[in-house]
This record gives C-alpha cells, structure tokens and sequence, in this order.
C-alpha cells in the first residue's frame, strides 16, 4: 500500500518551521506570562539520603514580600507511580514533595511561590530543611549488597526488578564453541540536556471548572491523563499545551510530579503558576539516563560463527521508578535488543534495575541501546582480535541476510539493508584503514578506524508494550485532516514536535493524498483541546506511525474529493486524480476542477454535493504499529586520531551509512541523524554526570558536565539505502533516535583500533585516552 | 537591561556605572568588601548567577578610558579594559611577546574575547587561565589603584591560590605592564583543555633569550601544576646553556614534573596532569627553540 506517485514525499524541502524557530517567534515555556501570577522556586534535598527532621519556613515572616511554602504535608498522598506489572517488581513512589525520607540530591523537598521569580529563589534560600542523614547506596555494587538496608520500607533488597530472557539452546552452543569471550562494559551515567530545560504554567478558570497547563512536554495527552487521575478531575476540563518545546530527546517524554504539582498549586491558591527550571536543577534533577554494565559471553565456532550469547545486565536505575516507562524499562530493553542484526540460534539475558541514592534514570533519545550497542559492537570486535579475523569479515559472516528474519528472542524483522550497508562502509573507510595501519610506526599520533552495526527496532506501538507491561500501555498515533473551504488544510496531529521537522513532513505526506501544495497545510500539534488524543512523541514512531496516520486520514478526504469532483465533471470516482491544486480525469487532463472549488462545495456551497453525501471535508484515523515494529539499520563508523603523548583525540571523519525505509524529507533525515552522532559523540567522548561516594553530584553546570561543542565535531557524512518496510503506510521506519546509538560503539571500537588496547567503557576523554596510550609511551 | 527568561538568577545586587576612574575608585572604597567591578561580565555574571559571588553593590568600569596597548619607556603597557580580542593583529604584541600571543588563541571563543578584559582576567584568577600565566610568565607588574593611590605588585606575588589575588577591597587594577624584551628573545605557549575553548587542563609557557646557538636565559610558567600559575626556576636555570638544537626539552619536561603535586580531580587526575605538564614542557621548550633559530 504505497502513496501514489509520491511528489512531496521524498523531497528536500526546507523546514517551514525553521521560519519561526530562526527568527525568534517561537513561544517556550517561559515566553507564557499570566496576569496575577505566583513563581515557583524548589527546595530541593542536598543530602542524598536522610531523614526530614523538620522544615522551618519562619524566617519568610521578615522578608518584606509574601510567600506561600507548601510541603510534604500538604501535598501528602500525591505521588508519581510508576510500577510494571510484573511479580518480580518491588513497588515504589516517588512522593510530589517528599514525605519523611529524601533519597537524592535535588530531590523536591518544599516550595516556595511568591510574585516574580527572583524572590521566589531567594525566598527559597530561607527554608531551611533539618536533615538526620543516612547510609547512601551509591554504586552497583553496593545496591546488589543484601546487607544493605534498602531504600524503601517493605523492599527486601535494591535490586528493583530482575527478569531473564531466552531462546535457544545455549548449553549446546557453548558445547560447541572453540572460543569463548567474555567481557565486561561500561557505559557511564549521563543527563540528557535539551537546549531548553523544562517549566510548567498552570492556571485554573473556575469560570467553566477549566485546569490549562503548559509544559515544556513530548507528551501532553498523557500528562492531562496523569494530572487528571492524580488529583481527581474530568480529563474533559484539563487542557494541556505543549509550546514550542526546545529540544526533548527523551528526557522530556515522561510525566513529572512537578506537572501535577504545579497543576495542583494553581487550584489551591487560586493564581496561575510558574515553574521555570534552571540549568542545575535539570543536571541534577530531572532526569539521567545510561549507566549500564553489561557481561558478556559469547560462544564462537572456529570459523567466526556467533553460535551463543550470555548477559547479565545492571542498569543503575537510581532512586525512583519513572512514569510511563518504569525502571524496568532500561534494563529490559538491553536484554531485547542485545541479539542485534546477527542470525544468533542461542541467547539467554538475565537483567536488573538496582536502586541508588542518585537521580532517577529515564528514556534518553536511543533509550538503552546506545548502551546495547556499545557491548554487542565492542564484543564482536574483540572477537575479531580474538579470532584474527576482520572486523567487518566477523559481522558479514553472522548477519541476517534473508527477510522476514525471525530471531532467537521471537522477533521477526521486517527488510533490511544489514550486509548491503557493511559492504558500502567498508568500501567508503577502505583509504583510512590503510592511515591506520601506516601510524602504527608513530610514536606520537595513532589513527584508528571503527565502525559498529545495529538494527533499531522502531515504529513499535500497543502490542510491543502490551507485552512489555508497561503503563504506556499504548502506541498508536492520532491525526485529523481538515479542508476549508479556501482549499487549504489544516492537519491536528497527536504527535508534538520539538525538532523533528513533522510541521514539514506531515504536510508533505497530506499533499501527496490531497494534490494540494505543503506550504497550504497547516500542521497543529501539542495541545490536547485541538489534537486527538495519543502518546506523544518519542520511540522513533513519529514519521511512520503519525506519517501513516496522516497518509490515511488525507486518503479518506481526498476519496471524498474524488466523489464530489467525479459527481460535478460526470465521470467515475476512481477516474480522478488530484494534484497541483486540481481534481482532473485521467488521461484527460483539459477536464478538471480546481481542489478549492470541490472544498466549497463541500462545506458552503452544499447543494453541489451528490445527492445524499454529507457536508463537511474532515477525515481521521490512527494507526498503532506493527506486532514488533519495523527495523531500520545502519552502521556508523568513526576515524580517530589520537595524540598518545597527551590523549588528545580528533575525530577526522564520521560516517553513517542508514536505512530507514522510506525517507519522507532526506533534508529532516540527515538533520535528525547528525544531531543524534553529535550527542553520541558527547557519550563517547565528553558527558559524565559524576556523583562522589556520598551521591554528592560533582558535574552540576556545563564547566563541569562537557557538552560536544562544534570545534569537536567533524563534518558528519550520511549515506543513505532506502528499503522500504511492507509494515508501514508509506514504507518509512522510524529514524528519530538512531544517530545516538552508533557513535559510542564506532568510537570506542576505533580508539581500541588505533592503540591495540581493549576498551571496555566510556566517556574516552583525554585522561581516559592517556591511560589506554600508556603501553605506547613506555615503548618508546 | 532587559533579561528573556529567569531562568539562572543572582542575588539581588544594585548597579552603579561609573563615570570616570576617580568615581569608580570612590564607589568602590564605599562599598569595600560589598563591592565589585564589573568588566566583561565573562566570569563575574556566571559566579552571581550561581550565587557563588554576591556583592551587594556593581560598579560597572566599561565605560572608562583604561584600554589600550602603548609602549612607555621599556614597557608595554595593557590598559586594565583592553579586551583578549585586541592581542590578536596588535604589532607589538607579535614582535616582542610570542607566548603571549600563542596564550589568547587559546582563551574561550570570538564573544567570550570580544568581552573579556585584561583586568578581569587577572582578577577573577581562574587557576588556569591564560593572561595571569602570561603576566606571572613575563615578570608583569600588576598596576593597582584605589583612593589611597597607586601600587604595583609584581605578578608573581599576586596570585594566591585558586580565585585569590593581593588585591585588597576598594581596589581596582588600572593596568599590566610587561617588560620589554631584548630583541633576541623568542617563545612559545601551548596548553590543552578537554575541548577547545575550555579552561585548560594544564599549560606552560617559556620565553628565551639566545646567542644564536644557545638559550642564554629562560622564563618557564606552569598552570595546572598549582592552584595558580607557578614559575619554574629549576628549569629555567637547566634551560640556560643548552644549545637551540637539542635543549634537552624531553629531560626539562621531566624534571619538572617530578617536582610538582597538581591536583587530582573528576576532569583529570594528578598522574595525568603530570605526564601531560612533562610533555606540554616539552613541546613549549621545542618550538621557542625552533622559533629561536628560525629568527637568528
Ligand atoms: C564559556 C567561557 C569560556 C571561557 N574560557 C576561558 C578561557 O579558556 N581562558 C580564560 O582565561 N578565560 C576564559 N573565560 C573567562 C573570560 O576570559 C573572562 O572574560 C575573564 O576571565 C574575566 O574578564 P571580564 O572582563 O569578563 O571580567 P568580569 O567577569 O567582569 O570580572 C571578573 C572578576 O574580576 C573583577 N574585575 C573586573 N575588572 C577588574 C578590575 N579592573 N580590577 C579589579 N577587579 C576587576 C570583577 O569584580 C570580578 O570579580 C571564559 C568565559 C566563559 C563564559
């Protein structure tokens, strides 16, 4: 079932959102300014595990301006739950204002409102929270430690939930192994770091018992759902307004208690409310991401044949589970995807969630598979050293070659270019391989070439979570596509847009249904009073899913302009084409009538229509994914030059050679890949977010937590193959998170290239990189 | 001044500008330890907004006529508001100080040059920043004046540690003042910082005087090694003698680093910072060497 003709799909057209993002139109959270408002500063716990002794709020009496302190107490009974369903899962809630014990530092202790921003925060300065401290649990190792007392009252240990999942026989592969390689990774905590931080406005009118909040949100429906079931209230009078939302990348796709709770002080108070949060808060305190340890085994045949794969998996989930993915999520997924793009008969994962005393992880663009793929592509290199065998000879040997493959886990994927895209890379690095074979001899500067293959399973939606128990619960994708009677449209789309180009695309998408122009649709999106209810936007689901829904809602109405243009120039429906703004007989294209006139017969001049037909030009339709999604694939390789003296490193290429199906606009794809090998260079090489080993957080601001900046970047090359999946509308997969996946794998596995060392962690920044060059410099 | 968004917000604080160095000086020795010049604004803006600085009183000094760079006698002197942009294309600064110029195209990026001074730079005191290297480096004198008058404390007694200077309240520094050197002097500067732009993780400067054939004195400065920026007299005195060809720099990069205790941290630990200082010496020995025999 493809487009017709595609002409908008596929072509490089510029952003029409760029117009008001570049120019400064836009309108973010903190763009919102209410008459009467009251601004909200946190006090936040700056001990990592303690118990509240008491909070002493009396000194506000002599500041000179009034203020409001709320705590615990009164939010008493609000909390954030985010429990999966399985029997395995110690249960938990994160309180919106905590209750007797504080488990992280910057974890909401009280708040404080007075009437701009400025006093707020030195108002805030005057709480004063008496804290009786406790025993952190701040690593892996110490959570796994049953002597340790747990982090919540009626759990039996910090492991939060640990599951297993298997296919195969793995005792006869191991049987028939000849090698056997084990290793362990590491793949280090980070925060995910939007341009913009998060806010939340709120206001209640009870004029018509109306609750409107702003969020600086992926996912508005769900946050009205959660506010809504929270504090009690009609979803029908809660609307919820994502402005123009400055970066998201994952971090922004859970529901916060602050949302609720800002929600609940503007009902309590009466005033509308505002909580802006400032760069510290969001290091610290909004959501982390990655910091895994994976071991892996895997059982090799004499010839290269990955014939078995062991893991054990922890993820450091931190204090609290997260609404809607869990603290389950991260570690299940690892133990899903770990197989990867190789045909593996045998496969057994054992994964956890273990509790610390640090901030709650959460889904950062890749979502645990930056991390996957950094062990799998790691091993399966080491392999290689292990074996004597090429790198890309080991992959092509065990890749999956013929579609639909189904894998050891049960997982069929759709087509795929895996072999076809080793073979470009390998053709593209071929000059760079022979670089770093010739810098061997330097006592100073090595070049490495590496490279790492992944498939990412995207476009998945209710049956994917419905397995998973998650309480998303649900994926599909809303859209409404409307014409006016001027002939333009206007599209209402459940997905919200913070970068991803989808005001472009998913008028690009209804043009080709409606043969109207894009820049004539108006794509409107992240306010629940106008847009169908759906989950938002992240997980790679956007441009097939809402593409997808899109494309069928344009279908229906423009099936409708078929009837009424076939009805007005006499001949059959499915005689009529639509295109550049007319409705035309086929091979007859003198016979036409232009689109707008259908529009206005239809919704104005309705005495035109076929006898019966019913005014009005509006069609909707969602569309959930397919029972596993659709795969999209790509290898990312990285040339590294490292100055072994000093452990300086350079990037001097990056390369990525992608898949995603269908490509709706290659401007907004190859956009959407180098802004995510940018972050995955930041996971390579820069971003750490360290806590001492009181859970004291070191890197609170961007001296100390490094961002890539773009003297570090190189110019990125994107490659594409387009297969197209038979599983979607239109043919795309989802490409959103890819580019973040890849570049700690290929970066790594080059830098083990270019020293002839074992990598087994990350970030490789300089100090790293000095200590892995330290066999060359004593060579010397 | 119209702040978009409040999203990072200092302590409140009042704002005065200043209308000549007289006024400022007055302001200043009224507020005392409540007071603080504001230049650029680069370090002092990010330190209140995260309240790590709160001076109850900003007495702005851009607009008083103390930039510039003019030679008076046998100095170069560095008007206190001179911004890091103007080393770059500056004449005097290319022909009589190498190191110096090497040091700013290390500092930030183009809007952090454009704003930052001399003067904030030098009194702010970031333990690795590059003009008070580059001040202890060339034997600066540090020109400071306040409604007492005038002193000038050499800048190798002006740092005290990390953010610490002689400075006492109620003073403001006017200027720099670089010796100049004899035309046979040559050197070179090289740091390195985890990305570029960064305040570096470790740095060393060195300049040379030379017969043609042979270092006949050297200057070494060293950030990273200390709190502050630290000379390095026993490399100097095995620098002097050893012939522009081969001056043993790899040698001199050890020595030095055997002498020194930096500290450890989570961007860099003290045996990195150590072996990286070794080798940055190294290098800043070699190419002041080369520089040297390229000039004659
Ligand atoms: C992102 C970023 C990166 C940077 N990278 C570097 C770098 O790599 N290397 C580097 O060296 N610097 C770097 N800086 C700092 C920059 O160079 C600053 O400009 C400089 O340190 C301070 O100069 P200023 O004029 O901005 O001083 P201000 O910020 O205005 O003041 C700094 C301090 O000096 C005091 N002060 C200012 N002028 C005087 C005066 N005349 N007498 C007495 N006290 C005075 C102020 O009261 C304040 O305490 C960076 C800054 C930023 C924001």
């Amino acid at each position: 079932m493809k487009a017709e003709q595609p002409r908008h799909v596929g072509a490089r057209i510029q952003r029409f959102e760029d117009i008001r993002l570049l120019s400064g139109l836009a309108r973010y959270i903190d763009d919102i300014r209410l008459p009467n408002m009251l601004h909200l500063n946190f006090v936040r716990a700056d001990i990592a595990h303690a118990r509240i002794v008491g909070i002493d709020s009396s000194a506000l009496a002599d500041i000179g301006y009034p203020t409001w302190v709320f705590t615990g107490e009164h939010t008493a009974g609000l909390s954030m739950k985010a429990h999966q369903d399985y029997p395995e899962m110690q249960y938990s809630e994160q309180p919106l204002l905590a209750e007797g014990k504080v488990r992280f530092v910057g974890e909401p202790v009280a708040v404080v409102l007075a009437e701009d921003a400025y006093k707020a925060e030195d108002a805030a300065e005057h709480v004063m929270v008496e804290y009786d401290s406790l025993p952190v649990v701040g690593t892996m190792k110490q959570a796994r430690d049953a002597s340790l007392p747990p982090l919540f009252d009626g759990w039996t240990s910090n492991v939060i939930v640990q599951r297993q999942m298997k296919g195969g026989d793995l005792e006869a592969a191991r049987t028939a192994a000849a090698h056997v390689i084990k290793r362990t990774y590491r793949t280090q905590r980070q925060a995910g770091v939007p341009m913009e931080c998060r806010g939340v406005v709120a206001h209640y009118n009870p004029a018509d018992r109306l609750l409107t909040v702003w969020s600086s949100t992926q996912m508005p429906h769900l946050v009205r759902t959660y506010i809504a079931e929270e504090l009690n209230l009609p979803e029908s009078r809660i609307r919820v307004v994502a402005p123009d939302v400055g970066g998201g990348f994952g971090i922004k796709g859970q529901v916060f208690g602050d949302e609720v709770l800002v929600a609940w002080l503007a009902m309590k108070t009466g005033r509308p409310v505002k909580w802006i949060e400032d760069r510290r808060e969001h290091l610290v305190a909004s959501l982390h991401a990655r910091d895994h340890e994976h071991t892996l085994e895997a059982y090799v045949s004499a010839d290269g044949r990955l014939l078995g794969l062991k893991a054990d998996i922890t993820v450091d989930n931190g204090a609290y589970s997260t609404f809607p993915f869990t603290a389950a999520g991260e570690p299940g997924m690892v133990g899903k995807v770990l197989p990867g793009p190789y045909d593996l008969k045998a496969y057994e994962a054992t994964f956890r969630a273990v509790a610390t005393n640090k901030c709650p992880i959460g889904t950062y663009r890749g979502v645990a598979r930056p991390s996957a793929v950094f062990s799998q592509e790691r091993l399966m290199d080491d392999i290689a050293l292990e074996l004597g065998m090429d790198p890309f000879e080991l992959r092509l040997k065990n890749i999956v070659r013929e579609f639909p493959y189904k894998n050891v886990l049960g997982f069929t994927y759709d087509e795929g270019s895996y072999a076809q895209s080793l073979e470009q890379m390998r053709g593209l690095l071929a000059k760079d391989i022979v670089d770093a074979t010739a810098s061997r001899a330097s006592e100073t500067t090595r070049i490495g070439v590496g490279f790492a293959c992944f498939i990412e399973q995207t476009a998945h939606g209710t049956p994917d979570f419905t397995r998973r128990r998650v309480p998303i619960e649900t994926g599909y994708i809303a859209a409404r596509v409307e014409m006016s009677p001027d002939g333009e449209a206007t599209i209402d789309l459940g997905l919200q847009n913070h970068g991803q180009g989808l005001e472009t695309t998913m008028a690009q998408v209804a043009a080709d249904a409606l043969g109207i122009l894009p820049e004539n649709i108006y794509v409107r999106h992240g306010d629940t009073l106008t847009t169908p209810y759906s989950v938002g936007t992240w997980g790679s689901r956007g441009g097939p899913l809402g593409g997808g829904a899109v494309h069928i809602a344009a279908t229906k109405l423009a099936d409708k302009l078929r009837a009424i243009a076939a009805h007005l120039l006499q001949v059959k429906a499915d005689q009529i084409e639509l295109a550049n703004g007319k409705a035309s007989v086929r091979g007859n294209p003198g016979n036409h009538i232009e689109i707008r006139k259908l529009a206005r017969a239809a919704l104005r001049n309705v005495d035109q229509l076929p006898e019966g037909m019913t005014p009005g030009l509006e069609a909707h339709a969602s569309l959930d994914g397919p029972r596993d999604g659709s795969y999209s694939n790509a290898v990312h390789a990285a040339v590294v030059e490292i100055d072994v003296t000093t452990g300086k490193m350079k990037l001097r290429r990056f390369v990525v050679v992608e898949d995603c199906g269908t490509i709706l606009n290659p401007l907004v794809v190859d956009g959407q890949v180098r802004g995510g090998v940018v972050q995955g260079i930041g996971s390579a090489m820069f971003e750490h977010f360290i806590y001492d080993a009181e859970c004291q957080p070191l890197t609170t601001n961007f001296a100390d937590y490094l961002m890539p900046l773009a003297p570090e970047i190189p110019d990125i090359e994107v490659h594409h193959i387009e297969t197209p999946t038979p599983l979607t509308p239109l043919g795309a997969k989802g490409l959103g998170e890819g580019g973040a996946i890849g570049p700690a794998a290929a970066i790594a596995n080059a830098v083990a290239n270019a020293l002839g060392v074992g990598v087994i962690s990350t970030p490789l920044n300089t100090n790293a990189l000095w200590k892995l060059s330290q066999h060359i410099r004593e060579a010397v | 001044m119209v702040v978009k968004g409040e999203p990072m917000r200092p302590a409140s604080f009042e704002y005065h500008r200043a209308t000549s160095l007289e006024h400022a000086l007055e302001l200043l020795s009224q507020f005392g330890d409540d007071g603080r010049p504001i230049a650029g604004g680069q370090s002092l803006v990010p330190m209140m907004n995260f309240r790590l600085a709160r001076p109850g009183h900003l007495v702005d000094i851009n607009k008083l006529p103390i930039a510039g760079i003019e030679v008076l006698g046998k100095t170069l002197r560095i008007g206190a508001l001179t911004r890091h942009e103007a080393y770059f294309g500056n004449p005097l600064i290319a022909r009589h100080f190498p190191a110096f110029l090497d040091a700013v195209h290390y500092i930030g990026h183009p809007t952090i040059r454009r704003n930052g001074s001399i003067g904030g730079s030098i009194s702010h005191a970031d333990p690795t920043a590059e003009l008070p290297a580059v001040a202890v480096l060339h034997d600066a004198d540090i020109v400071v004046r306040s409604t007492a008058g005038e002193r000038r404390i050499p800048a190798t007694e002006f740092f005290l540690s990390a953010y610490v200077t002689a400075l006492e309240p109620g003073e403001m520094v006017v200027a720099v003042e670089l010796p100049l050197p004899p035309e046979t002097s040559t050197g070179s500067f090289i740091e390195l910082g985890e990305r570029s732009g960064d305040f570096a993780t470790a740095s060393v400067g060195i300049t040379l005087e030379h017969d043609g054939s042979a270092v006949t004195k050297a200057a070494m400065v060293c950030s990273g090694a200390d709190l502050f920026p630290i000379r390095a007299p026993e490399i100097e005195d095995f620098l002097a003698g050893q012939p522009l060809i081969d001056p043993k720099a790899k040698e001199a990069g050890q020595l030095f680093a055997e002498s020194i205790d930096p500290v450890d941290d989570h961007i860099a630990s003290a045996d990195y910072r150590r072996g990286l200082i070794a080798q940055l010496t190294q290098r800043a020995i070699t190419t002041a060497c080369t520089r040297a025999l390229g000039k004659k």
